[in-house]
């Protein structure tokens, strides 16, 4: 049987945690959550996940600086940022990442950016 | 006098090479010259550092202008022999100079640049020391300036090789000296590499050997002689794209594995405020009555390339008014799958003529751009163009299907 691929979500609302954990396991992934970006390159080393769900705009920390720190470190770690206004898209800083999700309660979306994402693949040569 | 080597400070071994090619660019190396120095000396003092000058044997006194330019690092100046011109062959040259200096890291920029600045050079620099092999640049360009850059060579080199590289014929890169031995050993080349093909060459080796390939924001737009996308292409329309076919060729048995693509890490912010890029303006009749003019004429050649499904939906878009022109994007993308299918095949026994044939709906395409991007600002344009990438990720099942095994 094929191993579940294992998805971080990052997000400091609870309420939406919540929510992308419960549709998300039902798709057949396995979740773990983070509520801030504290330790975050520490959790990712440990937990191993093949994909992370991130909010941007976080009380503590900002996503798209947390995800150069991501990017720098784990070059192809597949990284969709959640949010719920599209300026970031301003901020260049933003391409580093895989896809872009407005929040929304409908999930459709991000279901089929993360399927897209978790099947992009470069050979090695 | 041609001089195939002038090295005043005798150098023999460095750390850091930055590169300039040119031909007559006498009026504008000496700037890029010095920002170059500049940045050596700001950014990598504790590196080796020298500038090479690699020119085509300029007539107009660039090599003069550069050895004369003040900079606090040493310079050398190469030249391809007399006759011998062209962007890649002054490459080659920088190549074999690079690997005899055992340098480890190189920065290239154009010799025509006015926004260069010393942090150009770390940007381009800083991250061959973390590990990154090619280094990309990320410009502020007006939405009207690089136009193949948009529509043809950036869609198509992530489709096709899976890696998001937003200028890959940028012509102001940094790479590793590793990656310069894969270059200098590369058996690929041809007469378009050697001219103005040598940049997509050179992002897609770096794309297909496996090169960890970081971006880094320059922060001030690329300012050189930018120019209206409806006037004349020139070669450089058929080197650049025919080099694309050609290397598709060559990196079949790599591409046809990849599926999706990936973004690259990104480097270089805290510049402070973003300059702005001035503005392209567009001669949308033109663009217009070229296409139309080239429909008439390549109707022939087109119905050897397309397939009836492409073929027919072109006629249908030719009939459209200037006003209301439009080119869809799933059509161009099958348009240039279509024209790769081709020029692999030879079908017309003269691929120069086969990527010429392709330029009336370049203009197309460009119109289309134009008019839909038209109240669009530069970063609305550019979510414009990621959308079109998509689709072009989307039909790559069609290219897989119709590529000869």
């Amino acid at each position: 049987m094929a191993k579940k691929k294992k998805i971080l979500i990052v997000d400091d609302e609870e309420h939406i945690r919540f929510l992308y954990s419960e549709e998300l396991a039902d798709e057949g992934y396995d979740v773990i959550t983070a509520d801030s970006g504290y330790q975050l390159l520490e959790k990712i080393e440990n937990e191993k996940p093949d994909l992370i769900v991130l909010d941007i705009k976080m009380v503590d920390y900002n996503g798209l600086d947390l995800l150069q720190d991501i990017r720098n470190k784990y070059y192809d770690l597949p990284v969709i940022l959640c949010t719920a206004y599209d300026t970031f898209k301003e901020d260049m800083k933003s391409i580093a990442a895989d896809h872009y999700v407005i929040k929304s309660f409908d999930l459709t979306e991000l279901k089929n950016k993360i399927a897209t994402a978790l099947e992009a693949q470069i050979p090695e040569e | 006098m041609f001089a195939e080597e002038i090295n005043p400070d005798q150098v023999a071994s460095a750390d850091i090479v930055v590169g300039i090619p040119s031909y007559n660019e006498a009026a504008s190396i000496a700037y890029p010259t010095n920002r170059a120095s500049e940045g050596l000396i700001q950014y990598f003092s504790d590196k080796r550092g020298v500038i090479v000058n690699c020119d085509n044997n300029s007539t107009d006194g660039t090599r003069d202008v550069f050895l004369d330019t003040p900079t606090e690092v040493p310079k050398i100046y190469l030249s391809t022999p007399p006759g011998v011109k062209g962007k890649g062959n002054n490459f080659r040259n920088l190549f074999k100079k690079v690997l005899e200096l055992g340098a480890e890291s190189v920065v290239v920029v154009d010799a025509d640049l006015k926004s260069i600045t010393p942090q150009w050079i770390r940007h381009l620099g800083e991250p061959l020391d973390q590990d990154f092999g090619f280094v990309a640049p990320l410009y502020v360009r007006h939405k009207y300036d690089g136009t193949i850059t948009n529509s043809i060579a950036y869609p198509m080199t992530r489709a096709v090789y899976g890696r998001r590289v937003r200028q890959p014929i940028g012509g102001d890169f940094g790479f590793s000296g590793r990656l310069t031995e894969i270059y200098q050993t590369s058996t690929m080349w041809t007469e378009a590499i050697s001219q103005f093909g040598i940049d997509v060459w050179m992002t897609t080796l770096a794309m297909n050997n496996g090169i960890p390939i970081c971006q880094a924001f320059m922060g001030r737009p690329k300012i050189h002689k930018p120019k209206d996308p409806g006037a004349d292409l020139g070669p450089m329309f058929r080197q650049v794209v025919g080099t694309i076919f050609e290397m598709m060729i060559a990196y079949a048995p790599f591409w046809r594995r990849v599926k999706w693509s990936k973004p690259t890490a990104i480097y270089g912010f805290g510049l402070g405020e973003v300059e702005m890029p001035p503005p392209v303006n567009v001669d949308q009749g033109k663009l217009y009555q070229k296409m139309i003019e080239g429909f008439d004429d390549k109707l022939d050649l087109w119905r050897q390339v397309f397939t009836e499904e492409v073929f027919h939906k072109l006629g249908e878009i030719m009939t459209f008014s200037q006003d209301r022109f439009d080119f869809p994007t799933h059509l161009w993308a099958k348009v240039l799958y279509d024209m790769a299918v081709a020029y692999k095949k030879q079908v017309t026994g003269d691929n120069d003529t086969l990527v010429e044939s392709l330029i009336p709906l370049y203009y197309g395409k460009t119109l289309a751009f134009v008019k839909k991007t038209e109240q669009m600002s530069i970063q609305q344009a550019e979510e414009f163009i990621e959308n079109e990438c998509m689709v072009f990720e989307e039909t790559k099942p069609y290219l897989i299907e119709r590529w000869p095994v």
